[in-house]
């Protein structure tokens, strides 16, 4: 009997089942196109670029600095992040089945830990692989090379994150709070050193004033990195990343011994700091495994809370039936809030851009800013707002036997579904144009001025439609084609053939978008062109108009084919294998 | 008497609620002893820290002779746990589940057992299906083929019928009871009243972590004053019991 030798059972008969199931799929037509499609994809971004027949002869000291840099970053922000962020418990996780399976097992908890630390290594091999692929050929003349520095690179900051997860659990279990405050007093001083270190470095090679001699801006990165504090502050994570960056194999050879006996002493650490972990690995499997199933039905997504805000309108017992569908997911919408808070969050990421820019108009002439701000993110929305708010049947056809039980005929409860993203899609669109256009185009150009009220009522007649014709493109591809666009996203396939099929259903959204648009764009044409004479560009809003109504038509149409399609959808058969 | 489970003290606390407190418990070989109690009075926190999931707050579990904080490995090679539902990898077989369970155990002579309880739980055909292909019921069976493989001394059992036809029910019945003749000690947590009382020897009530009877069914009846305590049903002495516990109140 041995634990190692069950789990090394475990890993290769699942890889060659797994394997074999995919195999197997290939042989129903979607999957092949899927995988087909899928395969090309990457070869065309990935590999394509990839030089099999040699290395390259030699990296730009540009690229190279960067390279360091970000790799040097990345991995002190992974320690900070593992000393400051998130709670104070150990890091492994183990999935529901690994509990069920393993902990009740003749299995000692050291073993248990070395399982998982096996699967972290895996998993840092895997991260280096793709690093090795799409990075590697960039800023290393020899990728095998990069590969490995980069395994061990990625493999010790996983065993330091192991063990700060120990050692936080230890100091909050001994201490409690006076352990937090003496943790984060010690972070506090670590980052003003920091802080001062960089000041003195800032302090010491001013930013260059000009930028147009090439090179400048190179030597100063490389000046300021080189300062005493910080080159102190930066070395510890050069040191880990020194074999990736490694040039050829005496300097590999000469930069591996430090990183290996790093990464010896963080295994040590490991093992010296190991704290019981059994309850934070079953509550927090339990925790995945009930996000996972909310939303396989349709629930809130993972680590989002339901607020308990109130209901939009009171709703009557008395009316259309479908008006509660549209009740159900105006609550949902606004106790989700997510969409919303997604849109804020990109005009305050907006904002602050603006900010670093040195846009100082922003904060002297708001309305300036405001007015051509207001009508972009209208406009935007017409394309980001389907994707993002999805309280429709991309939400509820998970719960298919339900809404099929209600007593309402299929386009009622397509219509229904569509209605509340529409509507909230659409007034969004409205509320931004509204505060765009009041607020000025933003410039004296009389162009501009001549254009902008009409051009904005246009906007305000047409995007909405416009929205509303994505959404039903969108939850079209979910009735239609169930088993290409899986409405709960947790059992959807992976692979190469699911990533070929999400290509081509995407294609094909844009294609039928594309062609909706094009016959709403003619009719606009058609009506807006003869009244130019007259109106001149007040026309416009009469085009968006005609445009918008045959928008409107399609997605009326639409509704009652989709209706049809929606009574007999059966997704049993394209259930996730 | 030698006793294959002995349980002293034992508590579970998750940081400031008490989940277990002072337990205190025997379950000799060939004893099937019911757990029962409302929702959220420790039953599966109980479970677990006698499967060595969970490592008790405080108190003892010995299984089978072996220390469960001394002994980990030797007690939990003594024991099976079966939980209300199945978890299964992904891309293992069943007969590779099997498999998988022997090598764990140490269990030599695994394929003839596992053929064996492959057609004791009707399984037999299904030895090269992946978990995703096999029924909420089937995956029950299959957990239960997988405890039963090493021939375990204590197994413990939470909510063992859920997702069985009713002739699944009576195979799966009349295997635990062959179990507890054979000799193994069972622990069976159910809210099925009527399960527990057909299969159980001996009930222990837990209510808000504590233990608030222990013994037969008749000990219990016998125990409970009033004027219905002689002929009160298993459901009747149940709600008695719980409901003074404040855990969970009577429906009006």
């Amino acid at each position: 009997m041995s634990f190692s030798s069950a789990v090394v059972f475990l890993w290769l008969a699942s890889s060659r089942n797994r394997l074999r199931l995919q195999l197997q799929r290939l042989r129903r037509p979607r999957y092949l196109v899927g995988a087909l499609v899928g395969l090309g994809y990457i070869y065309s971004i990935f590999l394509r670029r990839l030089e099999f027949g040699g290395a390259l002869s030699s990296v730009p000291p540009g690229v190279r600095l960067f390279a360091e840099l970000s790799l040097v970053l990345s991995a002190l922000v992974t320690v900070f992040s593992a000393w400051a962020l998130g709670p104070d418990r150990p890091s492994l996780t183990f999935t529901e089945t690994e509990v069920v399976q393993l902990f009740p097992a003749p299995v000692t908890r050291s073993s248990l830990l070395h399982y998982k630390l096996a699967r972290g290594i895996l998993g840092a091999a895997v991260g280096a692989l793709f690093a090795s692929l799409f990075v590697g050929r960039l800023v290393s003349p020899a990728p095998g090379l990069f590969f490995l520095g980069a395994f061990l690179s990625l493999g010790t900051l996983y065993l330091h994150a192991t063990a700060a997860s120990f050692m936080r659990t230890r100091w909050a279990e001994a201490w409690g709070t006076r352990g937090l405050v003496a943790r984060w007093a010690v972070l506090g001083c670590v980052l003003a050193a920091v802080g001062l270190a960089a000041y003195a470095a800032l302090e010491a090679h001013p930013f260059p004033r000009t930028l147009s001699i090439p090179g400048v801006l190179r030597n100063w990165v490389q000046a300021v990195v080189a300062s005493p504090g910080l080159s102190a502050v930066l070395w510890p994570a050069r040191l880990l990343v020194a074999p990736a960056l490694a040039q050829d194999s005496s300097a590999f050879l000469s930069a591996v011994p430090p990183v290996l006996g790093l990464a010896l002493a963080h295994y040590v650490w490991v093992r010296l700091a190991e704290v019981p972990f059994e309850e934070s690995a079953v509550t927090q499997a339990e925790t995945r495994t009930r996000e996972r199933s909310q939303r396989a039905s349709g629930g809130v997504a993972k680590g989002r809370a339901l607020s308990s805000r109130k209901a939009p309108f009171r709703l009557s017992a008395r009316g259309r039936p479908e008006v509660a569908l549209i009740w159900k997911n105006l609550i949902t919408r606004r106790r989700m809030a997510g969409g919303v808070a997604s849109v804020l969050a990109s005009l305050l990421l907006g904002c602050a851009i603006v900010a670093m820019m040195g846009e100082s108009r922003f904060f002297t002439d708001t309305r300036r800013v405001l007015g051509p701000l207001g009508v972009s993110l209208a406009a935007m929305m017409a394309v980001v707002g389907p994707s993002v708010f999805r309280m429709d049947l991309r939400m509820d056809l998970p719960k298919l036997d339900l809404l099929r039980a209600l007593p309402l005929a299929g386009w009622q409860v397509v219509g229904a579904e569509l209605t509340a993203s529409a509507l909230m899609v659409g007034l969004l669109q409205l509320g931004l144009l509204a505060v765009g256009l009041l607020s000025g185009p933003g410039a004296e150009d009389p162009w501009l001025l001549t254009w902008w009220w009409p051009g904005g009522v246009a906007l305000a007649v047409l995007l909405p439609s416009v929205s509303l014709a994505g959404l039903f493109v969108q939850n079209a591809a979910v009735v239609l084609f169930p088993a290409w666009v899986p409405a709960d996203r947790t059992g959807s396939a992976r692979g190469i053939e699911a990533l070929g099929q999400r290509l081509l259903t995407l294609m094909g959204s844009l294609v039928v978008s594309l062609v909706g648009l094009l016959r709403a764009a003619l009719a606009g044409a058609v009506v807006g062109f003869p009244l130019w004479s007259s109106l001149d560009v007040w026309a416009l809003p009469l085009g968006a108009a005609a445009a918008s109504a045959v928008l409107a038509g399609e997605v009326v149409l639409g509704v009652l084919l989709l209706g049809r399609a929606f009574e007999h959808l059966d997704v049993s058969e394209d259930r996730p294998e | 008497m030698d006793f294959v489970l002995r349980v002293a003290g034992l508590e579970k606390r998750y940081g400031a609620v008490n989940a277990v407190q002072g337990l205190t418990f025997a379950v000799a070989p060939g004893e099937v002893l019911g757990l029962v109690g409302p929702n959220g009075a420790g039953k599966t926190s109980t479970l677990r820290c006698l499967a060595g999931i969970l490592p008790p707050t405080s108190g003892r579990v010995v299984v089978a002779g072996y220390d469960l904080a001394k002994d980990a490995v030797d007690a939990k090679r003594e024991l099976a746990f079966l939980p209300d539902e199945p978890r299964f990898f992904d891309y293992l077989t069943v007969w590779e589940h099997l498999n998988f369970t022997a090598r764990l155990y140490g269990v030599e002579d695994w394929e003839e057992r596992g053929k064996a309880l492959l057609e004791e739980m009707e399984l037999t055909g299904k030895e090269k299906a992946l978990p995703g292909e096999l029924s909420r019921g089937m995956k029950q069976k299959l957990s239960i083929a997988c405890g039963f493989l090493h021939s375990p001394k204590l197994i413990l059992l939470d909510e063992p019928l859920t997702g069985l036809d009713p002739i699944g029910i009576r195979r799966m019945k009349a295997s635990l009871r062959r179990r507890a003749e054979e000799g193994a000690a069972l622990v069976l947590s159910s809210h099925l009243l009527p399960l527990v009382e057909e299969l159980c020897h001996r009930l222990l009530v837990i209510a808000g972590g504590r233990a608030m009877a222990l013994g037969s069914l008749e000990a219990i009846r016998s125990r409970l004053s009033g004027p219905e305590g002689e002929s009160a049903s298993l459901e009747d002495l149940f709600v008695r019991i719980t409901s003074g516990a404040g855990t969970e109140k009577p429906p009006p």
